[in-house]
């Protein structure tokens, strides 16, 4: 073999390598991340969603890794094939609401139906933000994907960009897993700023049992009514409620069991993975994403004040008054939200009990968020 | 569209009148908008109402079904829409959940009665 020959064997070999390719994005990337790695290994935020994506991100940001395109032949890559059946095709948030519903005890929302009005309110920030983010210089179908990220409910913030503005996939995604995350840091200040003392101390009377029959109902009276008056969130909220009459029939414990654990662990590993992967370097350094993060930070606290206002706009109005404390768990993020009422009610009443009333507004918030993104749909369509 | 006669023109609407047929005129529309995927055409009765969903420097195109003349109206203000669909749309997310919050008491209501009786 001739010295060229053996020079044209390592240039050929080192251009087969990533070296070569490499640019100042990519280090960017691993930076962030390790960030998310690090909120979900080391602080325990969110783990079972930002591990999978902290680890996308790095896996897509070294050059020629064949993960998320498409081969010369047009055959998907690995990562690719996930996106594009779970994602884009909309299966993956729809199958993890299967799993929610199954998980869901709807006995709080049952047993007190007027907290449903609070998960209306605490919408308020999606549609403030929305505002805001066309003043930012989004489209209107990004805005609704990024306005949506306010209503804490991961599933629904991803179906939605997803259906809108797929390109924000990753950010949005990202955004509204990290802020649900941080629910007990964001939402106590703003608890604390609109209610007064007297507030904070008002006990609610126990909540009433819930009969079987009421639970098993509850699915198909809420499917019936969405299905009429949302249909285009069907999809999500079709597959949460069959999860939750799954639960409470109590004849297919099995599927029941299957939905709430094996199904929605495998879905969420390929979610993550996904979610992560689509934050390449080229797409994801921009402005956009720093002003979705942005963005989502006051959507969260409006949407946690219009559920606090809600509640005292009907405090008006009721005789027995609730607790301005579970307004804020009118935002999904279930059950951190109803955890972080009921610990701000015992800051100030050792013995007042505040979970399963503020569980209400909670379960409220995912209805009203998915009702929300069937609005926005419906807006577009 | 060129051509026409502009009949009213302000910093938020432009209105323009052709001598040409409601189809010819939402034939260059649509030609001129095949690309974009935020465009979009409703048919209504008095007119056809072209939406910008995207960034456009414009909200809306109306034109006029009209057979021998037709008026086009150029709305670059959307801040109406989206002041207007939004709170028609927040308003939209109570009346969901009021709706739900009728059939649960409702039902509740029924399911109490019937197991008074049972009992």
């Amino acid at each position: 073999m001739r010295i060229d020959e053996v020079w044209d064997l390592l240039v050929g070999t080192f251009y087969t390598t990533g070296i070569w390719a490499m640019s100042w994005k990519y280090p960017v990337m691993w930076a962030i991340a390790f960030f998310f790695l690090y909120l979900a290994i080391v602080k325990k935020f969110e783990p079972l969603l930002l591990l999978p994506i902290g680890f996308g991100i790095f896996l897509v940001n070294f050059p020629l890794v064949p993960l998320m395109g498409y081969t010369e032949e047009g055959v998907p890559h690995l990562i690719q094939f996930f996106y594009h059946y779970g994602l884009e095709w909309e299966i993956i948030p729809c199958v993890i609401f299967l799993g929610l519903g199954a998980m869901t005890d709807f006995g709080p929302l049952i047993a007190n139906p007027k907290t449903l009005l609070i998960g209306a309110g605490a919408q308020l920030g999606v549609f403030v933000t929305f505002t805001g983010t066309v003043l930012a210089g989004f489209t209107l179908k990004e805005a609704a994907s990024v306005g949506i990220i306010g209503g804490a409910d991961g599933p629904t913030t991803i179906y939605l960009t997803q259906h809108l503005a797929p390109q924000l996939l990753g950010p949005n995604a990202l955004a509204a897993y990290s802020y649900m995350a941080m629910v007990p840091l964001i939402q106590p200040p703003i608890m604390r700023l609109l209610t007064t003392r007297e507030e904070r101390l008002i006990r609610m009377k126990q909540l009433r049992p819930v009969s079987k029959r009421e639970r098993i109902l509850f699915p198909l009276i809420g499917a019936g009514i969405i299905a009429i008056l949302v249909p285009a969130v069907m999809p999500l909220m079709g597959m949460f409620m069959l999860g939750n009459l799954m639960r409470e029939s109590g004849v297919v414990s099995r599927l029941s069991d299957t939905a709430q654990n094996a199904l929605t662990n495998i879905v969420t590993i390929f979610l993550g993975v996904s979610v992560g992967a689509t934050m390449h370097a080229e797409k994801f350094l921009s402005w956009k994403p720093l002003l979705i993060f942005g963005l989502g930070l006051v959507d969260f606290a409006v949407c946690t004040a219009g559920g606090i206002l809600t509640v005292k706009v009907m405090n008006l109005f009721l005789k027995e008054k609730i607790n301005p404390l579970i307004g804020s768990a009118g935002v999904s993020a279930v059950p951190m939200s109803a955890r972080v009422s009921q610990m701000m009610g015992q800051r100030y009443d050792k013995k007042n009990y505040l979970l399963m009333h503020a569980m209400g507004p909670n379960l409220a918030g995912v209805i009203g968020t998915a009702a929300a993104a069937g609005m926005f749909i419906a807006m577009f369509s | 569209m060129p051509g026409g006669e502009v009949t009213i023109s302000t910093t938020d609407k432009v209105q323009v009148r052709y001598a040409l047929s409601h189809e010819q005129v939402l034939e260059f529309y649509k030609s001129h908008f095949k690309a974009s995927r935020d465009i979009k055409f409703r048919d209504w009765k008095a007119e056809t109402y072209i939406e910008d969903q995207g960034a456009l420097p414009w909200q809306s195109v109306r034109i006029s079904k009209g057979q021998e003349t037709v008026t086009v109206t150029i709305t670059r203000d959307s801040w109406t829409w989206i002041l207007g669909t939004l709170t028609l749309r927040f308003i939209g997310v109570f009346v969901v959940l009021l709706f739900l919050y009728v059939g649960m008491s409702v039902s509740g209501a029924i399911m109490s009665r019937l197991l008074a009786k049972a009992d």
